[in-house]
């Protein structure tokens, strides 16, 4: 991506207009994508201003008038909107805390093991589910978790009690921490292995010289190592909290989990496509709010790891 | 001096054993659920009642999976999806292709405002309302088109596919430019031959999304003729259960066994297990091209 903008005379429009000329096939090439990027990227953004409008079925998005910030004024009023928002960062930031560790961990497990082909055979397993939708993942877990599935059988045999899982509000959120870590480490992991791949060796044989355990090592060359990729690994998933886990949570949802699986993306949905009468225009505000607010965590998230000397939107996938 | 080369020796095993019991009880952690649902699938509901942590199925069956099949609705998933795929992968990689190979050339002007514009979109986007909206405005409503053109480009991917184009010597480009190649024969003759694993990364990424695909479709198109595999299985599992959970036992209502549900699901996660495991290394490359620099 170097570029020497430096020591080149500053190009004058006749000049540059020979450069498009010159280089018309680049653009042709691009072309169709970037059609492709104005009409389903930055028309749906102009979209939004549809929060400020009501919305006629009639009119459209584009034809029903303005009619100000009515729609903002009845979002911050209304308190199951702050409900959901914060019900999203709690959920969010748990899962940022108590799910990211667990990559870290089995790449340190993973890296540990001797057995090669046995090691593939492993990473294949873990990684595997990441390419599962929640749809699938939401019925294997229901299944498993649900009065005669394998839990509850195993719990039975030991001599417990059966658990209502499924609809249990109380622990819907772990059970949505616990789905992500089965569901998503394995695949998480690969970045930390790959790091791991990259430290100096001879570190490792200096250590081996100086008689350190195997823990020794590991605390005190692999982990400090990798702390880097950790940090903007971490910092990369903040910057998603306000959006991450909707797949997951909508098709975990049941009746007897409402209460707390209202997210703000659940919220929206629901507001937009479950109500009885939907009001596009106020839908529009949420969404307005979400992705601005969004926004902003992604920024602050992406300079704090250019600071950081990595690169920006790493993983941002999902 | 001789003693002790043996005891750290011992310590490294106790170690590897303590490791490989966590790794492998994760695994299975990961494993027995997939079996499970293979067994119940397979077996009678009565078996299923009778047996605690079936992970054999003692009575053997297809009865679960005629049924499934006869009900139709996995049929129009497998076609729905099908078609999909037709529709929207050379869509997808026509688009992703080109416009990383634009942005991968450089010294034309304005290429730099190009790569913000499409970064951009990473950063913000309208949300599905306006999507929707939009998507209706266009009449792209009600038919899997909608869906396949909403979902045109995924940014991240052409992020991975651009750092491997740059990561080309850009001799290459230059020399075929002088013969007087155009950028398409340039593309196709020069560049992709050479970046074959990223394109088969990239491929897969797109493949298994598209298989995944359900959201935009449950909402974009609400056709019971035109419902993609993942919705159908979601229809089939999903809100039935719901039911289940609201509605009282006096209340007749038909939903499928446990073991038609659970072939529902094997039907739809054996197209993905089939391809995976062979192509894990394709897989696991894109993640580490995927930064934005």
């Amino acid at each position: 991506m170097a570029k020497d903008k430096a020591g080149k005379p500053k190009p004058t429009f006749k000049k540059t207009l020979k450069e498009i000329v010159r280089f018309r096939g680049v653009y042709f090439i691009m072309l169709p994508a970037i059609v492709w990027y104005i009409l389903f990227s930055y028309v749906p953004m102009a979209g939004l201003s549809l929060a400020f409008k009501t919305y006629k079925a009639k009119l459209g998005i584009w034809g029903s008038p303005f009619t100000g910030l009515k729609h903002f004024e009845k979002l911050f009023k209304d308190p199951r909107f702050f409900d959901a928002v914060l019900r999203t960062l709690k959920i969010n930031g748990g899962r940022l805390i108590l799910t990211f560790p667990f990559a870290i961990i089995l790449a340190l497990l993973l890296n540990e093991l001797r057995m090669g082909k046995f090691k593939k055979v492993l990473q294949v397993t873990f990684t595997f589910p990441h390419f599962l939708s929640w749809v699938i993942i939401a019925s294997i877990i229901t299944n498993v978790l649900s009065y005669d599935g394998l839990v509850n059988s195993a719990i039975e045999l030991m001599g417990g009690e059966y658990v209502n899982f499924i609809g249990n509000s109380k622990l819907f959120v772990p059970l949505v921490y616990i789905t992500e870590v089965w569901k998503g480490a394995g695949w998480s992991s690969i970045i930390y292995m790959a790091a791991i791949a990259g430290i100096d060796q001879e570190q490792f044989e200096a250590a081996d010289i100086d008689g350190a355990s195997r823990w020794d090592k590991m605390w005190r060359i692999t982990l400090p190592s990798i702390l880097p990729t950790i940090t903007i690994m971490f910092i990369l998933a903040a910057g998603n909290v306000m959006t991450k886990g909707f797949d997951q949570v909508f098709n975990m949802d049941n009746a007897a989990v409402h209460k707390v699986s209202q997210t703000l993306d659940m919220y929206i949905y629901n507001v937009t496509f479950n109500a009885k009468k939907t009001d596009f225009g106020y839908s529009t505000a949420i969404s307005m709010f979400r992705s601005v607010v969004n926004l902003t965590f992604l920024v602050i998230a992406n300079t704090i790891t250019k600071k950081l000397g990595g690169n920006g939107l790493m993983g941002g996938g999902d | 001096m001789s003693k002790k080369p043996k005891n750290y020796k011992m310590r490294f095993q106790v170690a590897d054993g303590v490791i490989l019991a966590v790794l492998v009880a994760f695994a299975l952690l990961i494993i027995l659920p997939f079996i499970n649902v293979v067994a119940i699938s397979l077996t009678t509901p009565k078996a299923y009642a009778d047996t605690p942590l079936l992970l054999f199925p003692k009575v053997f069956t297809w009865e679960n999976y005629e049924t499934l099949f006869q009900d139709g609705r996995i049929g129009i998933g497998f076609r729905t999806s099908g078609k999909f795929l037709l529709m929207a992968m050379p869509m997808n990689m026509f688009l992703t292709t080109t416009v990383a190979y634009g942005l991968s050339r450089t010294g034309y002007p304005g290429r730099g405002l190009i790569l913000k514009f499409v970064v951009f979109t990473m950063l913000f986007s309208g949300g599905i309302v306006p999507l929707y909206l939009t998507i209706k405005s266009y009449g792209l409503i009600g038919n899997m088109w909608g869906v396949a053109l909403s979902e045109g480009i995924n940014t991240f991917y052409m992020i991975i596919m651009l750092n491997f184009f740059q990561s080309l010597p850009e001799s290459l480009v230059e020399s075929a430019k002088l013969d007087g190649a155009g950028e398409y024969k340039i593309l196709w003759k020069i560049v992709l031959p050479l970046s074959k694993p990223v394109i088969a990364t990239v491929f897969l990424y797109y493949l298994v999304d598209r298989w995944n695909e359900w959201y935009n479709a449950m909402i974009m198109v609400r056709d019971t003729q035109n419902t993609p595999l993942q919705l159908v299985l979601r229809n089939i599992v999903l809100d039935s259960q719901n039911l289940d959970n609201i509605m009282t036992e006096s209340v007749e209502l038909f939903t499928f066994s446990a073991g038609i549900k659970m072939g529902a699901v094997v039907v739809t996660v054996i197209p993905v297990m089939c391809i995976y495991p062979f192509l894990q290394k394709y897989f696991t490359k894109g993640i580490m091209l995927g930064a934005v620099k």
